[in-house]
């Protein structure tokens, strides 16, 4: 079952063209990465996922379902949680507020509290203070929790290594592989090789708002991908 | 003075429950609503209309439907289009709303100024410190209690308070998550407008009504929510009693420059502290 297919999109912002040709499927289960330097419009694909960018043309569909026109919670009440790029943790809201803010869409599943406590302690030990004082590493666990609190499908993260320290990503990895297992699929948007090389199974390659190149990781040499996502 | 104080909690309670609908319209909208006096006086005066068939509370009761269901077209109508535009755009707009409603008041009503009968049943006085005080006054003091309690407990225990908290600060990110945030907004907006009308009309039976009332009390409600820190419900609830004292002692002992105290005290807070009593939401 395909959970996030784009065809042919092309999105902007304004009047400024981002997005000039993007086309990628994420089905139920795989581990996708989207690589590519900076300023290709990686985040782009994100944000026209929730209705930030505009789509001038193409199709979006969520779980096999159009999207036209895109509101932001149309992804999340589809199945697809999005860890987005800084991770936007809410200010003014506990760590516990932060992650049943995630509850919304209401959808069964393993994913509750108690659960993500489980896998992340330090959110427990936190769990009354503020989201937004807690250290990078710890916010993108928040993140994540509060992404996984909708039981999705699909999880779609934005550059969640960014800021991150390398112990804590790999930590993040490890953790992003134990979700993949549990049969979350997962598309993530990356530059670290390392992570990348560690989560993902297929992988696409963005260039100049286009995707240009497709294929499964372990066909792509170390050197290849390198080229593919260095500055 | 202890009769002066409860004076000033009347008019602060009365000024909180009108400012709180301007904080959640600003939170959810963005949206400097200086139509927001209009609301107030139209809220009265429906209620005033209404309680002519309906009784006092009948009055109430039609003002409060009828103000949400207007706070929905407004959201729907005019603070929807407006959120993405400049903040003269919307100053222009909401208060030529104002000027729209005034004039509406005034062919429809008058210009004369209307008295509106107290409810019967709160039609006395009861002696504190050997003073009578009107017992209606204690009502208005008990009506911005339970608003107050009643709209701190649904912001911070009930799962359509978390949506509201966080949509005003991160309506995108609240989006993502789930959340239907336009649809959330016109349900606040609705409940910000009848909470303005609430006050016109539990305001009606103490002070006259007249097509200008909105204005004076629109001034005041903006020191309110300037004071307590854009966007901030305790911070508005705290700059509200603050107000309310100020605005009451300031008739009693300093009556002829009573009028300016407050907006000196804005001058004050806002050189001292910049963001208001308040921060956070």
């Amino acid at each position: 079952m395909t959970l996030l297919e784009l065809e042919k999109v092309q999105s902007s912002y304004g009047s400024v063209r981002v997005l000039h040709d993007v086309s990628l499927r994420v089905a139920k289960g795989e581990r996708v990465a989207l690589v590519g330097r900076n300023g290709v419009g990686k985040t782009t694909v994100v944000n026209t996922l929730i209705g930030a960018a505009r789509l001038n043309a193409g199709r979006v569909a969520f779980a096999g379902k159009s999207q036209s026109p895109i509101r932001p919670y149309h992804a999340a009440r589809s199945g697809i949680s999005i860890v987005p790029q800084g991770r936007r943790i809410v200010p003014g809201l506990t760590v516990r507020e932060n992650l049943l803010l995630g509850s919304a869409p209401d959808r069964p599943g393993p994913w509750n509290l108690e659960s993500i406590f489980g896998m992340y302690p330090i959110l427990r030990e936190r769990a009354d203070g503020l989201g937004t004082a807690m250290s990078g590493g710890q916010q993108q666990m928040l993140a994540i929790g509060r992404a996984l609190m909708a039981n999705p499908d699909l999880l779609i993260l934005d550059e969640p290594s960014e800021g991150l320290a390398p112990v804590v990503v790999d930590e993040l990895g490890a953790s992003l592989v134990r979700l993949a297992e549990r049969g979350t699929a997962i598309l993530l948007i990356e530059q670290n090789f390392g992570l990348i090389r560690s989560v993902g199974d297929r992988y696409y390659v963005m260039s100049k708002g286009s995707v240009v190149e497709q294929g499964r990781l372990a066909e792509l040499s170390a050197e290849d991908l390198k080229r593919h996502v260095s500055v | 003075m202890l009769i002066q104080i409860l004076n000033g909690l009347v008019y602060g309670g009365m000024l909180y429950i009108v400012s709180v609908g301007l904080v959640l319209i600003f939170g959810l909208r963005r949206v400097v609503n200086f139509a927001h006096g209009g609301l107030y006086m139209l809220g009265a005066y429906i209620g005033f209309a209404a309680g002519l068939y309906f009784g006092f509370w009948g009055g109430l009761v039609v003002a409060l439907v009828l103000m949400a269901l207007l706070g929905v077209l407004l959201d729907y109508g005019v603070f929807r289009p407006l959120q993405d535009k400049d903040h003269m755009t919307t100053v222009l707009v909401t208060f030529g709303i104002l000027l729209v409603m005034e004039d509406m008041v005034h062919m429809i009503w008058g210009a004369d100024t209307i008295s509106v009968a107290m409810p019967a049943l709160f039609d006395g006085t009861v002696d504190i410190s050997g003073s009578p005080f009107p017992i209606y006054r204690l009502l208005v003091i008990a009506v911005a209690i339970v608003v107050v309690l009643g709209l701190t407990l649904w912001l911070r225990h009930s799962r359509a308070g978390l949506y509201v908290r966080a949509s005003s600060v991160d309506a995108l990110t609240t989006g993502m998550q789930g959340v239907d945030t336009e649809r959330l907004s016109l349900a606040v907006v609705g409940l910000g407008t009848a909470l303005a009308g609430l006050s016109g009309v539990i305001a009606s039976p103490l002070m006259a009504l007249s097509p200008a009332m909105g204005s004076s009390v629109l001034i005041e409600s903006f020191i309110v929510v300037v004071i307590g820190g854009l966007g901030s419900f305790s911070g508005a609830f705290f700059a509200a009693l603050v107000i309310g004292q100020v605005h009451n002692l300031g008739i009693v002992y300093l009556p002829n420059v009573s009028s300016m105290l407050p907006l000196l005290l804005m001058v004050v807070v806002l050189i001292l502290k910049p963001s208001g009593f308040a921060r956070s939401h």
